[in-house]
């Protein structure tokens, strides 16, 4: 974790934009990759995602979480906008495509940062469906309504398996303190 | 299991639109319905849920590859451009001239009902033809200095109103005059805007924009190319007018690049501004003939 790049970002320092490109720049094309249609909405939802970041990283809290998560979060927010936009649009590319994107274990998810090995030993503890439901909504880009048509289940068992499979991982990264329990 | 409830946990109708939002986003209805909420609680909610959706795409990135070298070659001068002096922070500069009194803002409600008796006129007029009204050109005399939206500058940095000089100078640039909407808050608004195509640089100037409250709401320009999708202009920044200013320099920082840019218009956005405009709050538009 470096969080230096971020401070040195929001003080205006542009000999920080390439570290912060080589340290962020794979991690934000492979969530827009994963939550476009084509590879030049990704580089176009990439562009935009800098441009948050460029304006964003004064914003940098290490107290809320590691700056990739940061990021992730930025990177999200954007793609989810940018996914919104288009979801009257026939999809380009075939969901069969991105099958090869899965969760990877907690081992080589603590590689990436702490919240992702917490996060991936929360994906492990879910029952298969469950974790299904939500590597298709988060990691492929599917709404509630296309992954209860895909899975062939009611729409509340999918909301209600998103639910508590994010409230699991919350508990594992320790973000508890508001009170949310996964029997909810 | 912690059960402690700072703030106290919605409903489970509310936590599914939370968790919603999180991961795939809300319909406008959606939003609305979330917004009527005790606000704090979702605050608080929304951001755990987004974090633990974050770390979960994070837990399947490992070995993500480098995006191409062009599109990175792209993001440093994106990001260059942008941390350049005088570029980062918009602020007002010291001693910066308090003219005429800031209009009030309206608060978001005034604000979207007011933005609805023009929207029909205004997005016809945006997409089909020039604005209603032609503004009014900025009267030299009398005029109070201009009010650069920057940082102080570096000892021996451009100001704006060099660097937009400069730009002006330059073959192929474009200076297009603001032409102001019924919007309330475009009463008075004048200015012009120029962008030079090569350096995809450019700079808004504005006399009497209203100062706004970048918690309640920004000012952001969209770029229309006439390469690309009219429905998808190109996001120009987001903004805000300090207060005591009546006229402002503001930087455009273009999010992707430009190739014929055939209009420009100011809209009014939720803080940090939007991916696409729902065009409910157009303030002024330029138009190239």
């Amino acid at each position: 974790m470096n969080p230096s790049v971020l401070k040195r970002i929001a003080s205006g320092d542009p000999a920080a934009v390439r570290d912060c490109i080589e340290q962020y720049g794979a991690l934000v094309w492979s969530l827009a990759r994963r939550l476009t249609r084509t590879p030049s909405d990704a580089e176009d939802a990439t562009q935009e995602i800098f441009l948050d970041i460029w304006r964003s990283a004064g914003r940098f809290d290490a107290s809320q979480g590691s700056d990739k998560v940061f990021i992730a979060m930025i990177a999200r927010r954007r793609l989810i906008d940018r996914l919104r936009k288009t979801v009257a649009e026939p999809p380009a590319d075939p969901l069969e495509a991105l099958e090869t994107v899965a969760w990877a274990d907690p081992g080589t998810a603590a590689e990436v940062s702490l919240e992702a090995e917490q996060a991936a030993r929360a994906l492990a503890e879910l029952k298969p469906e469950q974790r299904q439901v939500l590597e298709l909504g988060l990691l492929h880009g599917l709404t509630q309504s296309e992954i209860a048509a895909r899975l062939k289940l009611p729409l509340g068992t999918v909301k209600s398996f998103m639910r508590r499979g994010l409230i699991r991982i919350r508990e594992y990264m320790n973000l508890e303190a508001e009170g949310v329990s996964a029997r909810n | 299991m912690s059960e402690t409830s700072a703030p106290e946990q919605p409903d489970e109708a509310t936590m599914d639109l939370l968790v919603k939002r999180a991961i795939e986003g809300l319909s406008p209805a959606e939003q609305r319905a979330l917004d009527v909420e005790d606000r704090a609680a979702v605050s608080a909610y929304l951001a755990d849920f987004e974090r633990a959706a974050a770390a979960a795409a994070l837990a399947a990135s490992a070995g993500a590859e480098a995006p191409p070298p062009a599109l990175v070659a792209r993001l440093e001068r994106q990001g260059r451009e942008l941390l350049a002096p005088n570029l980062l922070q918009l602020k007002a500069v010291p001693g910066a001239t308090a003219a005429a009194p800031p209009a009030k803002s309206p608060g978001p409600a005034y604000g979207w009902f007011a933005a609805a008796a023009c929207l029909l006129l205004a997005v016809f007029g945006w997409l089909r033809s020039p604005p209603p009204q032609a503004p009014a050109e900025l009267a030299e005399a009398g005029r109070p200095p201009v009010t650069a939206i920057a940082p102080p500058a570096a000892p021996k940095a451009p100001t704006l109103q060099e660097a937009r000089a400069a730009l002006l100078a330059r073959a192929g640039s474009l200076k297009l005059t603001w032409g102001a909407t019924k919007d309330a808050l475009a009463a008075g608004v004048a200015g012009d805007v120029v962008w030079d195509p090569e350096t995809q640089q450019g700079f808004m100037r504005f006399v009497n924009l209203p100062t706004n409250d970048p918690h309640q709401h920004q000012y952001q320009l969209w770029i229309f190319d006439a390469a690309r999708d009219k429905r998808y202009p190109v996001d120009g920044g987001v903004f805000d007018v300090p207060a005591g200013s009546t006229e402002v320099l503001v930087p455009i920082h273009a999010a992707l690049p430009v190739s014929a840019a055939r209009a420009f218009a100011v809209t009014v956005e939720k803080p940090g501004g939007v991916v696409v405009s729902a065009r409910e709050h157009i303030l002024v538009l330029a138009q190239a003939s």
